[in-house]
């Protein structure tokens, strides 16, 4: 194997992996607290990247563009979770999870109203030049991909583990009911990690745009592809959410480089299927599976 | 079934097919009848996705992978093969199904957003394929498909074309239809309500939620089939990410609860996106179809069927005042129990059983016998074990250690449903009734270990299944007349009496035909007399030949009936023996008056 090739595609991988670690991340969060999975956790990271790209293209100074962006995601999120979600607590699960679906199509349709069809342009943060990593060469902005999501996750492990909402939350993922009763408000939790999530979402989608460009339709990828992280940590653990979503990123990219790009898309959804039969007990009947199953 | 849903079903035919009939006359051919053809294939497929959301709960996100894989057969085994269209409408809906039966099976055991994502997974992956496939005609798709035909018989108009694919609809709608009234729409209803007692009643829950989501497949399918015929062509975008959501708000629109709300749903939507497109507006398709979506589920969550259906019970109710519940006991309702084993032989064995919570055990090697024919109470304080026990003994607990045998066959390692199969029934201490059924329905919903009818011959609406159903009405009468209930069948159970929903939960009990009959705190929230009553009912239930195990927390209901007591304390048995040598063990005495161990 060719040594630069391989790391030709693993590090922009790896770039990508990034933003779908920090959707994984989210989902994590908000499914934990809240108790539903937010199918609209992607079309931030969307959002993010449209309203920098656009606000830039108004000539609006980079940094305040990403700012705006970020704050936009987080925003929105905490107003999904007011407005769509706080009224419909005590709804059936599946109601609550297609509601989440029905505000992502809200916001995508939004975007293609507001920003068009065509992909929006963002200059990169240290201009369009590029570095040389262990034989493979990468656009400057992989840095600050690097460096945005490095902070992000520093930012909230550091929540997590050393602060009273922190602690909160992570009991909630540990037991929702028993966290409730042992006094934590959950409502105003939820609505902590809506933000959070959107914010994280968008600031991804904005630091990845100078390398991708911003799309009002690449949300369900983000999502999807996030979510693959969150369930092979079980939808329980940050941190193995993290490492799945930035496996994700290499195996497409391998899969785009070594096998076709055509079929990257299909071979990472193919894999995530794959690993559900297998996770749903294949080869294993009853309670076996079951107990699997429930986690 | 009484004479207003009878009347309802009717109007609900009446008010939806005339106006499918009239349509095309109003238009002499052309464009408007093709808009009702999308419309009529789209019905089609919301009635399967309505079986599959609103009955069994599961969300499939990308439910227009499967309108591709009927749409791509359809496709290529018309153009590549020459196959008779009809023919290959059938082939793609068995491949569909088959598809859905090995994707659903495992991927439903995990929890429920897991279908949701990995459908929509699973629709990407067959527009990749799709686009990337020369054979299927890549990203430009399979053109010249020809028109429609029914072995050998050409449809050649569109309007004989659009009552075709109304007709295939009303054929969805007979199945849907037919499902909802049958033991596998109350068994869906029941699991949708309370997942643990559809299991106690001997329902198994995986395997109905697969078959709505391979039934949804199959309907998706022929959907897609229709499609391709009217559109003379397949390609990767046709059915994409868009028609899943519009099938989704469609069905969400037109009332997830009801069979029609997806075919009214389908012509409601396509009718909204005609109108958008005449108003040029089509790029807002998204954002209204996702508003309708997330403001129809928040404020209306029962849709258009649903507010009709509410409209006319209203209308009708006038007619049918509910009675009260207050008829006399029928002892002889129900006939004494034929085939049981013989009187004293071991009906349930536990032995060694433990099951422990972390460092908390509790339940812990525990070992006692049910004699066939008794009444056997197990007792103790608070936090003893027994309802832990009692969930070892039912399945919905697995033992970490240990064994239970009944009637000689080992059973620790079944799931509840299998349980009860074989013939072990279940009340809760907390009343788990399906609130969204008559009392009689629940009762009947016991029954469902002792009908056959399966998903094929519920669709074909074969004889036997009415005969099966007529015979679960009448035993679930004749359980509600024995435990005191005849009158209150037409009766939801929320509007009973506390008192009267345990009896309820008896009588489904009852109905399942038990040979074991296990009773988790029967007497927890009835008063005096009603718990005197309960004591003389369970002696009746003996008096059938059913062995009767329960949990109670105080002892004073117990001794008057039980032939033999077990007391637990701490997870462990510290008697076992009749209630006069039970009462008078030291240790259960400390127990129970809250004094140390010697």
């Amino acid at each position: 194997m060719d040594l630069q090739v391989f790391s030709q595609l693993l590090l922009p991988g790896l770039t990508t992996g990034c933003v779908y670690a920090l959707v994984a991340l989210g989902f994590v969060l908000t499914a934990n607290v809240s108790g539903v999975v937010n199918f609209a956790q992607g079309e931030y990271v969307m959002l993010g990247g449209v309203v920098a790209a656009a606000l830039a293209g108004e000539g609006v100074p980079l940094a305040l563009a990403a700012a705006a962006a970020t704050a936009v995601g987080a925003a929105l999120a905490a107003a999904q979770e007011r407005l769509t979600l706080a009224p419909v607590r005590q709804a059936p699960h599946f109601i609550r999870i297609t509601i989440t679906l029905g505000v992502a199509v809200v916001l995508r349709g939004l975007a293609l109203i507001l920003f068009g069809k065509d992909p929006l342009f963002l200059p990169g943060f240290s201009g369009d030049g590029v570095f040389t990593l262990l034989g493979a060469v990468l656009p400057l902005q992989s840095l600050w991909v690097w460096l945005a999501t490095a902070v992000l996750l520093a930012a909230t492990f550091w929540l997590l583990h050393f602060t009273d909402t922190g602690r909160a939350i992570r009991a909630c993922a540990i037991n929702l009911p028993a966290a409730r009763l042992m006094g934590v408000d959950a409502g105003r939790l939820t609505l902590i990690v809506f933000a959070l999530a959107g914010g994280t979402g968008a600031l991804a989608g904005v630091v990845i745009t100078p390398i991708v460009l911003a799309n009002w339709d690449a949300g369900l990828a983000y999502g999807i592809k996030g979510f693959i992280g969150a369930i092979l940590g079980g939808f329980r653990s940050p941190l193995v959410a993290v490492l799945g979503g930035l496996g994700i990123g290499v195996v497409e990219s391998l899969a785009a480089g070594y096998v076709s790009s055509g079929y990257k898309d299909a071979i990472v959804y193919g894999v995530l299927i794959a690993y559900l039969l297998v996770r749903g007990g294949v080869f294993l009947a009853g309670r076996a599976a079951l107990a699997r199953g429930a986690e | 079934m009484t004479a207003p849903a009878t009347l309802k079903r009717r109007l609900a035919l009446a008010a939806f097919a005339l106006p499918v009939l009239v349509y095309p006359l109003a238009f002499s051919g052309g464009y408007p009848v093709g808009v009702g053809i999308v419309a009529g294939a789209m019905a089609a497929s919301a009635v399967g996705f309505v079986l599959l959301i609103g009955y069994a709960h599961q969300l499939a996100f990308g439910q227009a992978g499967f309108l591709m894989v009927g749409g791509y057969t359809s496709a290529i085994l018309c153009v590549r093969w020459h196959a008779d269209p009809f023919v290959a409408m059938v082939i793609g809906a068995l491949i569909a199904m088959a598809i859905a039966y090995v994707i659903g099976r495992p991927i439903m055991k995990l929890r429920g957003f897991v279908l949701a994502m990995a459908s929509m997974a699973m629709q990407f992956v067959f527009i990749v394929l799709a686009t990337e496939s020369d054979y299927a005609g890549g990203a430009l798709g399979t053109q010249g498909v020809p028109k429609f035909a029914v072995l050998g018989i050409p449809v050649a108009s569109d309007t004989a074309f659009y009552y075709v694919t109304w007709a295939v609809a009303f054929a969805c709608i007979a199945v849907g239809l037919a499902i909802d009234r049958s033991r596998i729409g109350r068994a869906l209803k029941a699991i949708a309500a309370s997942e643990t007692a559809a299991a106690a009643a001997g329902i198994d829950i995986l395997k109905y939620k697969v078959q709505m989501f391979v039934v949804s497949a199959g309907m998706a399918s022929v959907a897609g089939s229709l499609g391709a015929h009217y559109l003379r062509a397949m390609d990767p975008n046709v059915y994409g990410f868009a028609y899943s959501l519009n099938l989704l708000t469609a069905v969400i629109i037109g009332g997830l609860t009801s069979i029609w709300g997806g075919a009214l749903g389908a012509a409601a939507i396509t009718g909204l996106r005609e109108l958008l497109r005449s108003l040029s507006l089509p790029l807002w398709e998204a954002v209204i179809m996702g508003t309708l979506t997330v403001v129809v589920l928040i404020a209306f969550p029962r849709g258009l069927a649903g507010a009709v259906g509410a409209l006319f019970d209203r209308l009708a109710s006038g007619a049918r005042k509910a009675r009260a519940a207050t008829a006399a006991p029928d002892p002889a309702a129900l006939a004494p129990l034929s085939g049981l084993p013989p009187a004293g032989s071991v009906m349930l064995d536990v032995a060694g059983a433990r099951r422990a919570f972390g460092n908390l055990r509790a339940v812990n090697d525990v070992s006692f016998t049910v004699e066939t024919g008794s009444i056997v109470a197990l007792i103790g304080p608070n936090g003893a074990g027994k309802t832990t026990l009692f969930n070892l003994i039912g399945g919905s607990q697995p033992l970490d250690g240990g064994s239970v045998t009944l009637a000689g066959e080992r059973i620790e390692a079944l799931l509840p449903n299998e349980i009860a199969q074989r013939a072990v029934a279940r009340t809760f201490q907390g009343l788990e009734l399906f609130d969204t059924m008559t009392v009689l329905e629940n009762v009947m919903c016991g029954r469902h270990r002792l009908a056959a009818a399966g998903l094929a011959a519920v669709a074909l609406r074969l004889p036997r299944v009415a005969a099966e159903d007529e015979e679960a009405r009448r035993a679930a009468r004749a359980a509600l007349a024995f435990v005191g209930l005849a009158g209150a069948e037409d009766m939801t159970p929320g509007a009973l009496a506390f008192g009267h929903q345990r009896l309820v939960e008896v009588a489904r009990a009852l109905a399942l035909e038990p040979k074991l009959l296990l009773m988790d705190e029967p007497a927890s929230g009835l008063n005096d007399t009603e718990t005197e009553r309960l004591a003389e009912l369970i002696l009746r239930i003996a008096a059938l030949g059913v062995t009767v195990l329960l949990v109670e927390h105080d002892m004073r209901m117990v001794m008057g009936i039980a032939d033999r007591i077990v007391v637990m304390h701490h997870g462990e048995k510290i008697a076992d023996g009749p209630a006069d040598d039970v009462r008078a063990h030291p240790e259960v005495i400390a127990a129970y008056l809250g004094q140390e161990k010697p």
